[in-house]
């Protein structure tokens, strides 16, 4: 746990963190000299003259009032340190999304980031200024506690240094039970999470089909959860139970032997009373510590998640930066893949300079993995992409991210109005030139049904904007970008007439002055297309221009085709046949 | 603290943290017995003469209460845990029941992780309010309490002594807490400015990355959080002095000193004799511990008050109404009267439409999107209730149709395919969960999938997502073959699926034209010729019926239905070309 904090602060930022724990030892350890001086104290008190006894007061009393002064400074230490630590793990969390590869923030890692900053964060705050403090004093005091003991009876120390180890591999039993139900416990709460998501996401399917009422796999998953919290619960009462079991066992055995001894004539009677409140003392931080356990797991999870993060090694930056000259880009060999087997196997091709290259294939054949390589999402496994001759790992990746622009299939809109969205392509542009972009992208209509026109917050996530609409604020920014090389992805905008024709309007005016790469699913992109590249499994298996493609009679001229045929598809009336 | 809500949430379970909290109880007492038996034995041994018999007996009595008290406490915690979870259960059905009958207008303003963060964290959340605070009180009320009142009869003066510390840890504590209203909001507020620049820089990366505005979501990014730990080091600056107080104020150590110097002179003055000392170096630092872990209980029952609260919101959702006496719906087709309609209650998505679908006819809705198209689709099936007007089946109006009945004579093939996990045979069954498999087999083949299927590893077996992979047409196409299964009189059929995925058109045109045949059909249409041979085109512009009538009736018309086919002329024209294409 100190290890992972420490990993996550970094070297530089360690030597707080340090000297508090230097700090807290110090307080732990002089609150256990203080309890190991209450025994001469009640010896005094309890002996034949209590005024003696004064003296040893004033001993304790400095002792104590030193250990409440160590602690004073240590839990002040830590709130600060606690405070630090966050800032600091924002800042690198911060530094490192900014480092790290596109490719890298798929769906599931962007909602783990924004849990990471928004709890896991204010979560590890809380662990120099909650948790640690009583940690340490749950070992270092009763440490100091036994090794005092001896000073004032061997059989009682005895009794403690044997029990030190059995309570320390006990607390290790227990808190691994407690750990191994609570694992098993993850998957069938994982089951019935997903089962709720999809419950709320299908719900319209659910609705249609009679299936909304929660029967069937969301209640059993939702039993699932109860039964496998309920196993969890009777597999960690023991660990649970054990523990304090045997702080307290220790006792009653420390109790045993000193009246035992007392009434044996070889422990002074007023040395027991004396011992065992140190034995209590020995005992309180050590059931205090046994109920951390739970936040302990936690935060431990917490950081070990922020510790992964921060391990990722970004691409690495060119040393020296080259400035490619011109916008051709060339595939040379590439092969690439996530990590289950390649994705793209020895894919070879050049675009030149203002011309237009359209990606047709089968999905899950590698179109949009292509585009990403393009935009180094990811560096490739084996090959080069080259844009004007320069490897794109040898481009700062600034420079690379203003010679591309894309028009996503998934739109993100930022809170703020219409106009900041398109405005995102090209920070500096005037509002004449962002009502140009708007315009170009099929948005005039949207705009006039605005309530504010091009200034209407968008809301959050875009709420306001149909997905048709969105794309269009997409299309907006890149042509307001500019960029030399234009990837630009045709999908969804398949299911829109209005859209389509959007899209259209934009590959037109775009062809002949930029490079343009566009995974095509419509037939007169295809046919303008300056080159067709026909992608499957991973390999282009055909190349060329659209007549000499259906000409070469491939799975490109069955492909087109079938599509052909369905153009003219359409339901009948009432005689109910389809066909086309 | 406790709002009457969550008494009433907690009522199924009332009995069994009944029990949990008298069990507890017990522990609390039993768990001081043994420093009182340890006190006793040290005044016998220091009185001198004690009788072994006696001593073994008191440390036998204090040993078993050790035991007691463990065992009780374990048995306590383990009731509450088990009425815990009973509840949790009980809870989560609740509101999954709740929430298949609120509009489904709500579910589309709410994401889905919404749902599961009542469904799964608040509930959860709660837990420890159930399951721990309680018990937590119990003990940590009962243990002062239980010493105090021995340390009273020991030496009443010193005992009032022991409680100085206990209120000038509560004194300090106040302080810290003083104003706190405010601050929680201000944190409160700090913190989402952490969130949503976090999502803006998160969420949007790529969009961030591409355009190069990176360095800005970054310094807004950064800006947030430096603002949020400056408010926080400022507060915490501010109170850490207090709270650092409070909990030393409260410490064995500063307690035991006050009290054993107290003790001290007590005993030089001849009050008390030095043998009473004892119970109150075991017990003193019992008194006050209570204040240590205060903060920690507020903010656990702060946030298992938030959770309950929002469990409870959910839970009041209006839903729609469930007909008293339902009926079942009548032969014939589906006939709209005047039917208005606002998500809001404010702005119309429909108003004033009439329309009859003839049983057995098409019937397309085409118009611009935003138009209401899909709204009105969802409305024949009542996923959400009209605001004006009426929709009746065979003349039964849908409000007064069992929602069972109902679903059995409308279906859909949404444009959004849901795949559930499970088998893919299941996935056909949702509308008949005891079909036979040659009834899945017929409706797969019907809808083109069947193939695809019976070449998977475990052919209807497979499991969606763990060794069934669909690509968007082939998830189309189970999602009509599920259509096909329930095979209802009247379907609602969203065009666009057509197109969904370009590489499987073909098939999941034949599959379309399959599940439309001998239905009454109402067909949302995107592309004009799809529906050209439909028995009536209905257009819809901003919620109002503008046009209705066949194709070529729409089009002499030359009204808003030719200019729209006009606007799709190229691709008419692509069409042309493509019947080029086909004879190459």
């Amino acid at each position: 746990m100190i290890r992972a904090l420490f990993t996550a602060l970094g070297p530089e930022n360690s030597g707080p963190l340090r000297r508090l724990l230097a700090l807290l030892a110090v307080s732990s350890v002089l609150q256990g000299v203080t309890y190991a001086l209450l025994v001469p104290l009640m010896e005094a008190i309890l002996g034949p003259g209590p005024g003696s006894a004064w003296p040893w007061f004033g001993v304790v009393a400095v002792s104590g009032l030193s250990a409440a002064a160590a602690t004073w400074t240590a839990q002040t230490a830590a709130f600060r340190t606690g405070s630090d630590l966050a800032r600091v793990l924002h800042h690198r969390l911060g530094d490192k999304i900014v480092q790290l590869p596109l490719g890298w923030f798929d769906r599931t890692r962007v909602g783990e980031l924004s849990r990471m900053n928004s709890q896991s964060v204010p979560q590890v705050m809380n662990v120099p200024a909650h948790l640690l403090r009583p940690a340490v004093t749950a070992v270092l005091t009763p440490l100091t506690v036994v090794a005092v003991m001896p000073l004032f009876d061997v059989r009682i120390a005895l009794t403690l240094v044997v029990s030190l180890p059995l309570l320390a591999v006990i607390l290790r039993w227990s808190n691994r039970m407690v750990e191994r139900a609570d694992r098993d416990r993850h998957a069938s709460i994982d089951e019935a999470a997903g089962r709720v998501v999809e419950f709320a996401q299908a719900q319209p399917v659910l609705r249609a089909f009679g299936r909304a009422g929660g029967d069937g796999a969301l209640d059993r998953a939702l039993a699932g959860q109860g039964a496998a919290d309920r196993a969890m619960l009777w597999r960690a009462v023991p660990g649970l139970v054990a523990f304090g079991f045997a702080v307290r066992a220790v006792f009653a055995a420390v109790l045993i032997v000193g009246v035992h001894a007392a009434l044996g004539g070889s422990l002074a009677a007023p040395a027991l009373p004396a011992l065992l409140i140190l034995t209590a003392r020995f005992a309180e931080p050590l059931s205090a510590a046994a109920g951390l356990g739970a936040s302990m797991r936690i935060s431990a999870n917490s950081l070990a998640s922020i510790n992964r993060v921060l391990a990722v090694e970004p691409l690495p930056e060119p040393a020296r930066p080259v400035v490619p000259a011109s916008a051709d880009v060339e595939f040379r060999a590439v092969t690439f893949g996530y990590g289950d087997g390649p994705v793209l196997r020895e894919v070879s091709f050049t675009m030149p300079e203002r011309t237009m290259t359209a990606l047709v294939g089968p999905s899950g054949a590698g179109k949009t993995t292509v585009a990403r390589l393009l935009a180094r999402f990811w560096d490739v496994s084996g090959g080069q992409v080259r844009i004007g001759g320069v490897d794109v790992r040898d481009i700062a990746t600034e420079d690379l991210m203003a010679l591309v622009s894309f028009v996503f299939q998934d739109v993100y809109l930022f809170e703020g109005s219409l106009a900041d969205n398109i405005r995102v392509g090209r920070p500096g542009a005037s509002d004449e030139e962002v009502l140009r972009a708007a315009s170009a992208a099929g948005l005039d209509e949207v705009v006039a049904a605005l309530p504010r026109g091009i200034d209407t917050p968008v809301g959050e996530a875009g709420t306001l904007l149909s997905g048709g609409q969105r794309q269009r604020v997409s299309i907006a920014r890149a042509l307001l970008k500019d960029a030399p090389i234009v990837v630009l992805d045709e999908a969804t905008a398949a299911l829109d007439p209005e859209n389509d024709a959007v899209v259209q309007a934009a590959v037109a005016s775009l062809a002949g002055r930029r490079t343009l790469l566009v995974i095509a699913h419509r037939l007169r992109t295809v046919q303008a297309a300056d080159q067709i590249l026909v992608l499957n499994e991973g390999r282009i298996t055909e190349r060329g221009r659209h007549e000499e493609l259906l000409d070469a009679g491939g799975t490109y001229s069955r492909f087109w085709q079938e599509r052909s045929r369905t153009r003219g598809w359409h339901l009948t009336g009432a005689a109910g046949q389809g066909g086309g | 603290m406790k709002p009457p809500v969550f008494a009433q949430m907690l009522a199924p379970v009332r009995g069994r943290l009944a029990v949990a909290v008298l069990l507890q109880a017990l522990a609390a007492v039993a768990g001081v017995v043994p420093m009182i038996a340890v006190s006793e034995v040290a005044a016998a041994l220091l009185g001198g003469g004690a009788r072994p018999e006696r001593v073994w007996w008191l440390v036998a009595a204090g040993t078993a209460a050790v035991l007691v008290s463990l065992l009780c406490a374990a048995a306590a915690s383990t009731v509450a845990h088990v009425a815990d979870n009973a509840l949790q259960l009980r809870l989560r059905r609740d509101l999954v029941r709740h929430l298949a009958r609120v509009p489904l207008g709500w579910f589309s303003a709410t994401n889905s992780g919404q749902v599961k963060k009542v469904v799964q964290d608040d509930i959860h959340s709660m837990h420890y309010l159930v399951a721990h605070t309680l018990l937590d009180v119990t003990s940590v009320v009962l243990t002062p309490v239980t010493a105090l009142a021995y340390l009273l009869g020991v030496d009443w003066r010193l005992a009032l002594v022991t409680l100085l510390p206990l209120a000038a840890g509560l004194a300090l504590f106040a302080r810290a807490m003083s104003g706190a209203g405010p601050l929680m909001a201000e944190y409160g507020r700090a913190a989402g400015e952490i969130n949503s620049s976090v999502v803006e820089f998160v969420d949007g990366i790529a969009v961030v990355k591409t355009f190069g505005g990176a360095r800005g979501a970054h310094q807004r990014f950064i800006r947030a959080a430096d603002a949020f730990h400056d408010f926080f080091s400022r507060w915490s600056r501010r109170t850490t002095g207090v709270t650092t107080a409070s909990q030393l104020a409260v410490s064995p150590v500063v307690v035991l000193i006050v009290v054993l110097g107290t003790g001290l002179a007590m005993i030089g003055a001849g009050w008390m004799p030095a043998t009473d000392i004892v119970p109150f170096a075991l017990l003193a630092p019992v008194i006050p511990a209570p204040v240590s872990g205060i903060g920690t209980r507020i903010q656990a029952l702060r946030g298992g008050d938030t959770a309950a609260k929002s469990v409870t919101a959910l839970l009041a959702e209006p839903v729609m109404p469930r007909p008293s006496d339902p009926e079942a719906p009548g032969e014939g087709g589906v006939r709209l009267r005047g039917v208005g309609f606002s998500y809001d209650g404010a702005a119309e998505v429909l108003s004033g439409v009439d329309l009859d679908l003839a049983p057995g006819t098409v019937t397309a809705l085409v118009g611009p999107s935003g138009a209401g198209k899909s709204t009105l689709a969802k409305l024949v099936a009542r996923f959400f209730d009209v605001t004006e007007g009426s929709i009746t089946i065979g003349g039964v109006d849908v409000r007064r149709i069992d929602p069972a009945a109902l679903y059995r004579t409308v279906g859909f093939v949404f444009q959004e395919v849901a795949l559930l996990r499970g088998t893919v045979a299941d996935n056909i069954r949702l509308a008949r969960p005891d079909a036979p498999l040659e009834e899945v087999e017929r409706a797969a083949r019907a809808a083109q999938i069947h193939d695809r299927i019976q070449a998977l590893p475990r052919g209807y077996d497979s499991e969606v997502g763990v060794d069934a992979e669909f690509s968007g047409g082939e998830a189309q196409r189970i999602s009509i073959a599920r259509a096909l299964l329930a095979d209802t009189p009247v379907l609602v059929l969203d065009e666009a699926t057509a197109y969904a995925d370009p590489h499987s058109e073909a098939r999941i045109q034949q599959a379309l034209s399959a599940v439309a045949a001998g239905r009454t059909l109402l067909v949302i249409a995107h592309r004009l010729a799809t529906v050209r041979e439909a028995d009536q085109i209905v257009v819809l512009d901003s919620g109002r019926v503008v046009e209705k009538g066949r194709h070529a009736e729409l089009l002499a018309r030359g009204g808003r239905y030719a200019r729209m086919w006009r606007a799709q002329e190229p691709a008419q024209e692509s069409r042309r070309t493509d019947t080029v294409v086909e004879t190459p």
